[in-house]
């Protein structure tokens, strides 16, 4: 029993800390999350796709790495931790979802490779409440509406839920950019109307969504692990009446519990991921959990780590804005929160 | 990553699963239930399950085996605790002297004390209790000002002891007491007392759920034994220290085990009351959801403990998780019930599958007990993220 990484885990988290440290150092990724463009510099995403990361849970027989749901965690982690924008998350769970039906060698690997960009379009609701996806897909044409497409604005063909399948779609399409408080994302309404090719049955979005729930959380995870370690040095430097901050017990109760949600929140993450790895039966409601749980947590850690950096973390100037909403992103879609205790009371049958 | 347990913690499972429905007769659940028990015929079956525990080999589990363990892993004591609540069995009365004192004699004390003292506090023929907080040393420990004078070949204990846990049913007690009035830590010494030794007086404390499980022990110029020191003049803090730190084993799963449990009852009674509602339908899958992270950070521990680490603070964050749950749970419980969750069992109508009422309240011992939560956050703050500290 070993719940640490394994050496080849563990060479893959230190690879990609370097690498993110590297290639997308907070300076360079505030220049791309202020601006207006497609929110992520096509560069450094050529060399994120070209070292791999894309196709980390594609099997290897479809071009991809071949691993599985933990070390797509540990990658997702480092990515939440370096604040690194882009659409590499919502590219894995299409490149997932593309390899899960046999065929459209040439889309998966320019996937993969970083020549086109594919994501995932399921949402047809702009605000809560009855999502039904009206989407139709007869005589090779799909016929339809989306909101929250991720990078809708930069795919060039889209994974596309209908009323009875998946099916892809290509670009152009009609695209209205969805700008959210978070610039971290880049959402946009597409309207799908032209000729689509089938995929495959609704059912292959189950495993995705539980990978999107682990990958979320770990997102969020890496989020709070680098908002908890901010806060901690920020409070160690910081004088207040001829002290650190950070000697008042009244902060140091509330940086445990961030690091009580933070821990908590890995144990859950990587347990799930495990799960998945290895089709554990309490895979379904440990993936719910802890999505769940990360979006939760991360509610007490962005707001707490802005709370103690006091006005300067009220600022734009300060990255913590930057973090705080991209975990609210991430909180609200991969399986928001209230959709997440469904499935937690449904896996338990209760 | 690896989370399945090793096929011989497997096997030790299996065994303690087949051992279990052979010899427990019923979940102490419907011990507590049954109107023919009195609080003293439950701590009759308390003693007689140990017994039947250590005639079976399973206590003190992870002593050495010439003290009657077996040489077990912490692993395997973490499934054994697990497996336990899993199935509802009785808690057995010398907790503490199998889980603290034992330790104690085993790593601090004499031969002749662990001859004395070990094989009579594993077969419940002695029944210890715990002398360490005291009126006004609680989290703040090291203030403690129960006195021991050496006078000739014995000490003379006075001062007052609290929470003495099974005090009232205890035949001895280890107490930490003063041998140095100027030295805070190093002026502590670990003394064994028996409770029928004149001037010990024991009374029972009533605590908020009607109960009292608890007791106050007082000493009045009461005459210890030479003999009954353990380790040196002196020691006492640092063998407390130690031993408390096998108090933290891993919790979390067997905690994950017993709200699984009532949890499981709770959704049954919110299908029969009706309570299906959105509202209510949120706050039970908070809830699970709740209680699958205490159960994924009990299976980190575990994994902890298999790779051969001791854990040190993590069992700071697992103590704040899991009591600071079980008080957001019972709650929970009792808005989903309704007034009847206030039912006391010998009430008309008071649901059986869970002592709701009283789990309710015995919830807020949780985190106060073993190092409240404040005592937790202090510790996580320190050792955990390395927070400068102020003159504390």
């Amino acid at each position: 029993m070993r719940f640490a990484l394994s050496e080849d885990q563990a060479l893959l988290q230190h690879s990609t800390r370097e690498f993110f440290a590297a290639e997308f150092p907070m300076e360079r990724n505030r220049q791309v999350l202020e601006a207006d463009g497609p929110g992520f510099d096509p560069a450094a995403w050529a060399r994120l796709a070209e070292m791999g990361y894309v196709g980390v849970t594609v099997p290897a027989a479809r071009g991809g790495q071949g691993l599985g749901a933990v070390e797509l965690a540990v990658v997702l982690e480092e990515m939440g931790r370096h604040g690194v924008p882009g659409p590499l998350f919502d590219a894995m769970l299409a490149a997932t979802l593309l390899a899960a039906a046999p065929g459209h060698e040439a889309l998966l690997a320019d996937l993969l490779n970083g020549r086109r960009l594919v994501t995932i379009a399921r949402d047809e609701a702009l605000y809560a409440g009855p999502a039904a996806v009206d989407t139709t897909f007869a005589d090779g044409r799909v016929r339809g509406t989306k909101h929250y497409v991720p990078f809708g604005g930069s795919a060039d063909a889209l994974l596309v839920t209908t009323t009875d399948r998946i099916v892809i779609a290509h670009g152009p399409f009609a695209v209205t950019a969805l700008p959210t408080f978070d610039p971290g994302e880049r959402f946009a309404s597409v309207i799908v109307d032209g000729g689509a090719e089938p995929l495959g049955p609704l059912t292959l979005l189950e495993p995705i969504d539980r990978l999107a729930a682990v990958g979320a959380g770990a997102l969020l995870l890496g989020i709070m692990a680098k908002l908890l370690e901010t806060t901690v040095a920020y409070t160690r430097t910081r004088q207040a009446f001829g002290k650190p901050i950070a000697t008042f017990q009244a902060l140091q109760h509330r940086m445990a519990d961030m690091l009580a949600r933070t821990e908590s929140t890995r144990a859950a993450v990587y347990r799930a991921a495990w799960c998945i790895d290895t089709g554990d039966p309490d895979g379904a409601l440990a993936c719910a959990a802890a999505k769940a749980w990360a979006g939760d947590a991360a509610r007490l850690v962005c707001g707490e780590a802005i709370q103690m950096h006091g006005g300067i973390g009220f600022t734009w100037e300060l990255d913590v804005h930057f973090y705080l909403k991209r975990a609210k992103t991430l909180e609200q879609h991969y399986g928001a929160t209230g959709a997440q205790l469904e499935r937690a009371l449904a896996a338990t049958g209760y | 990553m690896d989370l399945r347990l090793s096929p011989v913690h497997l096997a030790f499972r299996d065994e303690l699963r087949a051992w279990l429905g052979a010899n427990l007769r019923r979940p102490w659940r419907d011990e507590l239930r049954d109107p023919g028990h009195s609080e003293d015929s439950l701590m009759q079956l308390r003693r007689g399950w140990q017994r039947k525990l250590h005639h079976a080999g399973y206590l003190g589990l992870d002593w050495p085996r010439e003290w009657g363990g077996r040489g077990a892993t912490a692993v395997e004591k973490a499934i054994f605790d697990a497996e336990m609540a899993e199935a509802d069995a009785p808690q057995i009365p010398n907790t503490l002297g199998i889980g603290l004192l034992g330790p104690a004699l085993i790593h601090h004390g004499s031969e002749e004390q662990r001859r004395r003292f070990i094989p009579s506090m594993l077969a419940a023929d002695e029944i210890w209790c715990q002398g360490f907080s005291e009126p006004g040393a609680g989290s703040d420990l090291a203030s403690l000002k129960t006195s021991a004078v050496l006078d000739g070949d014995h000490f003379v204990l006075n001062g007052q002891k609290v929470w003495t846990t099974f005090g009232p049913w205890a035949d001895w007690i280890f107490v930490l007491a003063r041998t140095d009035p100027k030295d805070r830590y190093g002026g502590i010494s670990f003394l064994l007392c028996k409770l029928d030794t004149p001037g010990v007086t024991v009374r029972p404390l009533r605590q908020l759920t009607g109960e009292s499980e608890f007791g106050e022990v007082f000493f009045e110029d009461v005459r210890v034994p030479r003999a009954n020191l353990v380790g040196h003049v002196g020691e006492g803090w640092r063998i407390a220290m130690t031993v408390l730190a096998y108090e933290r084993g891993a919790v979390g799963l067997a905690m994950a085990n017993r709200y699984g449990r009532d949890l499981r009852e709770l959704a049954a009674a919110c299908r029969d009351l009706g309570r299906t509602d959105t509202a209510s339908r949120e706050k039970l899958a908070r809830l699970v959801v709740e209680n699958d992270v205490l159960r994924a950070a009990g299976v980190r521990m575990l994994a902890t403990l298999a790779e051969g680490r001791v854990p040190g603070a993590e069992s700071s964050l697992e103590k704040i998780m899991w009591s600071e749950f079980d008080k957001r749970f019972r709650e929970t419980a009792l808005d989903l019930l309704g007034p009847g969750g206030q039912l006391l069992r010998s009430a008309p109508g008071a649901r059986s599958e869970v002592d709701w009422a009283r789990e309710y309240l015995w919830s807020r011992a949780g985190t106060i007990y073993s190092g409240s939560s404040e005592i937790q956050r202090n510790i996580i703050a320190k050792r955990v993220l390395e927070l400068p500290q102020d003159g504390r």
